[in-house]
C-alpha cells in the first residue's frame, strides 16, 4: 500500500525511501493516522526535514492525496478552485445541505481547507468542548437532567468511532481516496473528513452548530505557498544571499589533520595499576580541524561588481562561524607580478611574496576569467603557475555561466592551468571536495 | 508505559498546536523530536515545561563544542579508581606494620568497578521510567556527535565503559527526548531520518498576545497593543538580529513596573532598548528608522 508514495515524493525533491512508510505504518499502528489532516501531520514530521522542504511537501501531498496540482507561484486558494477534487467535494457539500449554497467562493475553500487538514487531535477537542460546554450550562441541568450527559457520548456515536478497524483496512480506505481523486466519474464521493480515512463524520460535528476549525494546517500551507523561505533555493543558481548558507555547508568540508600528542590520563593510570604501581605516561594523539584559507578576487571588471560582496559575504560568514585562518586578495583581470590587500587595489603585495605562504593554504580564486588574450602574457601566466605549483589546493570560481565558457579564449586557458568550478552553491561543493580527496 | 498523553502546554506554556502534535507524535512512535526554530522561541522551554507540569523527571545535556558521546552517555572515572587502589595497598602496607589507622575510599570498592561509572544524562534517563531528556543546541556540537549519538539512540542500550553494564529500555519505556537546533550547522541526513522534525515558526501577533498574557498577565491591553505594535515594527525593518519572544518578554518585565500611560510613553521612546536590539548597527538602524521620525510610526500604530 502507498508504494507509489516514496518514488512521488522524491519528484518533490524530498527525503522519502522504504523507511518513510515503515514509519508511516507505525504510526498507523499506534493509531496516529485517522484523518487525511493526520496523513499530512504524521508524514510532514517524517519527511521535512529542513523548513526549506515545506514548500515542497505541500505540494508533493497536495498531488499525490488529493490530486490538486500546485504550479509554481501559484496560490493554493486558485489551485484549489480549479481542481476536479474541490469541484466533487462541493457538489456533495450541496447536497447535504442547502445552507452551504450561499457561501462564496472563498468561504467555500476555507472549509475545504479545514476538511483536508482536519486532524484527530481537533476532533477530541471538539467533543471534549462540547462535554465543558454541556456541564457548564446550569439550563441544561436543570430542565434535562441526565440528558446532559449522554450528549456527548451521542455526539461520539454519530462520529461513528473507527478505532477498531485494522490497518489493513485503514490503509485500504487510504489507498481508495487516492483512486477516487484520479476517477473523475465516480460521483458522490464523501471522503475528505467524512467517508475517506477518517472514523468520525465531521459533518456530524458540524450539524450541531459546533464551527470544526482545522488545526492551522490550511492557514500555514496557504502561508507557506507565498514564501520563498519554505523552497530549497536552487543549488545551481549563482551565487545570492539566499543561497550562501547552502554554499556554506559544503564548505566546511574542509579539515586538515594535525596531530599532536597528550598525555592519556585513563590509559596510563590503567596499565599503572597493571604493573603494580608503576606509572608510564601514556600518550594519545590529538587531531584538530586546521583551515586556512586564501580568497584571491577579481574586483576590477565591470562584469565581476554583481558578485563581489556575495562573495565576501559568503567568506565573512565562515570567517566568524570557524574563526580560522583566512586571508584575502584582490586583482583586476588576472594577476600580473602583484596582487593587493585592499578592495581599493593600493596596497600591493608581489607574487613572491605571497608564495611564501604556507602551502596548506586553501585557496580560492573568483573571477570572471574574461579578458583580452594579450593580458595572458608571461608574467600572468608565470603568476597561475605559479600559484598552482605552491598551493596543494587551487580552485578557481567562475560567476559565468558554464555555457559561455567554451567560448572565451581566456577562460579555456586559464582552466587548463587550474581546476575551474562555476560559482554556485554545487561548485563550491564540488570544488571543496576535490580539495577533501587531494 | 511510556507517557504518549497529547499534552497541550501548561499554565506558564503556550505549547503550539502544530508543535504539541509532533512531540505528542515523537513519544508515540518512541522516536526523538528534532525541534529547530529561531532563537527564543521556546525551543529549550518545551521539555522543561512538559517535565514541570507533569512532574516527571528531567535530564538535559547542554551540548557544546567540546561534547562526546562519553560525557552524554557514561564515562570512566580513572583518577578515584587509581586513587582507591592506591589507597588499598596503603592500607595493607600499614597493616602490616601493625598500624591501626586506615584511609577510607569512600565505600567504593575497587573489585566493583560499576562504583567507578559517572553515568551522563542519557544514561540515567534510560533507567528512569517516563524521564524526560533534553539534547540542548545540538549544532554546537563537533561534526561525528550527531551520528555517535544516533547509534546510541536508536539501540536503545548502553553498555557502561569498564564495569561493562548494560542499560537498556523497551521502545515502551523509551525516554520523550527532545534535541534542539539553532541551525548553526547543518545535521547529517541520516540524523535527520532518525528523528520528528518541528520546526518552530515566529508566533502571530495574536499567538504572542497569549504568550504574553501567560507571563505577564497583569499588562493593560492598551499597554500590550502599542509594545507588540512596535514589536513587530522592528521586527520588520531588517534588522541584523530581529528581537524575539525573549527578548520581548523581558522588555515588558521592565516597563509594566510603571503606570500605563507611563509605560506607553516608554515604549514609544524605546526605552530600554538595550533588551530588544542586540547589536550596534541594529541599534543605529532602529535610531534613524523609528526614534528620529516618530510621526512616521505613529501613523503606523493608529488602528487603521
Amino acid at each position: 500500500m502507498l508504494e507509489s508514495l516514496p518514488a512521488k515524493f522524491r519528484e518533490y525533491g524530498l527525503d522519502a525511501d522504504v523507511r518513510t512508510l515503515l514509519i508511516f505504518r507505525k504510526a498507523m499502528q499506534k493509531g496516529l493516522v485517522k484523518t487525511l489532516g493526520d496523513v499530512y501531520n504524521v508524514l510532514k514530521g517524517i519527511v521535512v526535514k529542513d523548513p526549506q522542504m515545506l514548500g515542497p511537501f505541500i505540494r508533493a501531498y497536495y498531488q499525490y492525496f488529493l490530486n490538486i496540482d500546485i504550479q509554481n507561484g501559484d496560490r493554493l486558494d486558485d489551485a484549489i478552485a480549479r481542481s476536479d477534487t474541490f469541484q466533487k467535494w462541493k457538489e456533495d457539500l450541496f447536497e447535504k445541505s442547502d445552507k452551504f449554497r450561499k457561501l462564496d467562493l472563498e468561504d467555500l475553500i476555507e472549509k475545504f481547507l479545514d476538511d483536508v487538514h482536519l486532524t484527530s487531535y481537533d476532533i477530541k477537542e471538539i467533543i471534549s468542548g462540547k462535554d465543558i460546554f454541556d456541564n457548564d450550562n446550569p439550563d441544561l441541568e436543570d430542565n434535562q437532567g441526565n440528558s446532559s450527559i449522554e450528549t456527548p457520548r451521542n455526539l461520539l456515536d454519530r462520529m461513528a468511532d473507527y478505532s477498531d478497524l485494522s490497518l489493513e483496512e485503514l490503509l485500504e480506505r487510504l489507498e481508495k481516496i487516492k483512486a477516487q481523486q484520479k476517477d473523475k466519474h465516480s460521483g458522490g464521493s464523501h471522503w475528505i473528513g467524512t467517508g475517506g480515512v477518517s472514523p468520525y463524520g465531521h459533518g456530524g460535528a458540524a450539524k450541531n452548530g459546533i464551527r470544526v476549525g482545522g488545526s492551522g494546517g490550511g492557514k500555514m500551507a496557504r502561508k507557506v505557498l507565498g514564501d520563498r523561505n519554505f523552497y530549497p533555493v536552487d543549488i545551481d543558481s549563482l551565487l545570492n544571499d539566499n543561497n550562501i548558507d547552502a554554499a556554506l555547508a559544503s564548505l566546511k568540508g574542509i579539515i586538515e589533520d594535525t596531530a599532536h600528542d597528550k598525555l592519556d590520563v585513563p590509559q596510563t593510570i590503567k596499565k599503572g595499576i597493571k604493573r603494580g604501581g608503576l606509572f608510564i605516561p601514556e600518550l594519545e594523539k590529538i587531531t584538530d580541524e586546521k583551515l586556512q584559507v586564501m580568497l584571491l578576487i577579481d574586483n576590477g571588471g565591470y562584469s565581476m561588481s554583481p558578485y563581489i560582496r556575495n562573495v565576501q559575504k559568503l567568506f565573512r560568514k565562515m570567517k566568524t562561524r570557524f574563526a580560522h585562518d583566512m586571508k584575502v586578495f584582490y586583482f583586476h583581470n588576472i594577476m600580473y607580478d602583484e596582487l593587493y590587500t585592499d578592495a581599493q587595489r593600493m596596497k600591493p603585495i608581489s607574487i613572491q611574496k605571497f608564495l611564501k605562504n604556507d602551502p596548506n593554504y586553501k585557496v580560492f580564486i573568483i573571477g570572471d576569467a574574461a579578458m583580452s588574450p594579450y593580458e595572458l602574457n608571461k608574467w600572468s601566466m608565470d603568476s597561475l603557475m605559479g600559484i598552482q605549483k605552491k598551493f596543494k589546493n587551487v580552485a578557481w570560481l567562475n560567476p559565468e555561466p558554464y555555457r559561455y565558457w567554451s567560448s572565451t579564449y581566456t577562460i579555456n586557458v586559464i582552466r587548463k592551468i587550474i581546476d575551474m568550478y562555476q560559482l554556485t552553491p554545487r561548485g563550491i561543493e564540488k570544488a571543496v571536495q576535490s580539495m577533501n580527496v587531494k | 508505559m511510556a507517557e504518549t498523553s497529547y499534552w497541550t502546554g501548561s499554565k506558564k506554556y503556550l505549547c503550539n498546536k502544530e508543535l504539541a502534535q509532533a512531540f505528542h507524535m515523537s513519544r508515540t512512535l518512541g522516536m526523538p523530536l528534532l525541534v529547530e526554530g529561531e532563537p527564543g522561541t521556546g525551543k529549550t522551554e518545551l521539555p522543561l515545561q512538559y517535565a514541570a507540569d507533569l512532574g516527571l523527571e528531567l535530564f538535559v545535556y547542554p551540548v557544546g563544542s567540546k561534547s562526546n558521546v562519553e560525557q552524554f552517555v557514561a564515562r570512566f572515572d580513572h583518577v578515584k579508581y587509581l586513587r582507591d587502589s592506591q589507597i588499598e595497598i596503603l592500607n595493607a602496607q600499614r597493616e602490616e606494620k601493625g598500624m591501626s589507622t586506615k584511609l577510607t575510599t569512600g565505600g567504593r570498592d575497587t573489585e566493583k568497578l560499576q562504583d567507578y561509572v559517572i553515568k551522563g544524562p542519557a544514561a540515567k534517563a534510560f533507567s528512569t521510567p517516563n524521564a524526560v531528556l533534553l539534547i540542548d543546541e545540538i549544532d554546537k556540537a563537533p561534526r561525528e556527535f550527531p551520528n555517535d549519538l544516533l547509534y546510541a539512540l536508536s539501540h536503545r542500550k548502553f553498555v557502561m565503559p569498564e564495569s561493562g553494564e548494560v542499560i537498556e529500555v523497551s521502545e515502551e519505556n523509551m525516554p520523550a527526548i527532545i534535541i534542539t537546533s539553532n541551525r548553526e550547522q547543518e545535521l547529517p541526513t541520516a540524523f535527520k531520518g532518525r528523528c520528528i522534525y518541528h520546526y518552530i515558526h515566529f508566533p502571530e501577533e495574536a499567538t504572542m498576545r497569549e504568550i504574553i498574557q501567560k507571563h505577564h498577565p497583569k499588562v493593560e491591553v492598551k499597554v500590550l497593543d502599542v509594545a507588540l505594535d512596535m514589536f513587530y515594527h522592528l521586527r520588520n525593518i531588517g534588522l541584523e538580529r530581529a528581537p524575539t519572544t525573549r527578548e520581548i518578554l523581558n522588555w515588558l518585565k521592565y516597563i509594566k513596573q510603571f503606570a500605563s500611560d507611563e509605560s506607553i510613553e516608554k515604549i514609544k521612546k524605546l526605552e530600554g532598548l538595550g533588551v530588544l536590539v542586540k547589536t550596534q548597527t541594529d541599534l543605529e538602524k532602529v535610531q534613524r528608522s523609528i526614534l528620529s521620525n516618530p510621526r512616521d510610526f505613529k501613523k503606523r500604530s493608529t488602528p487603521n
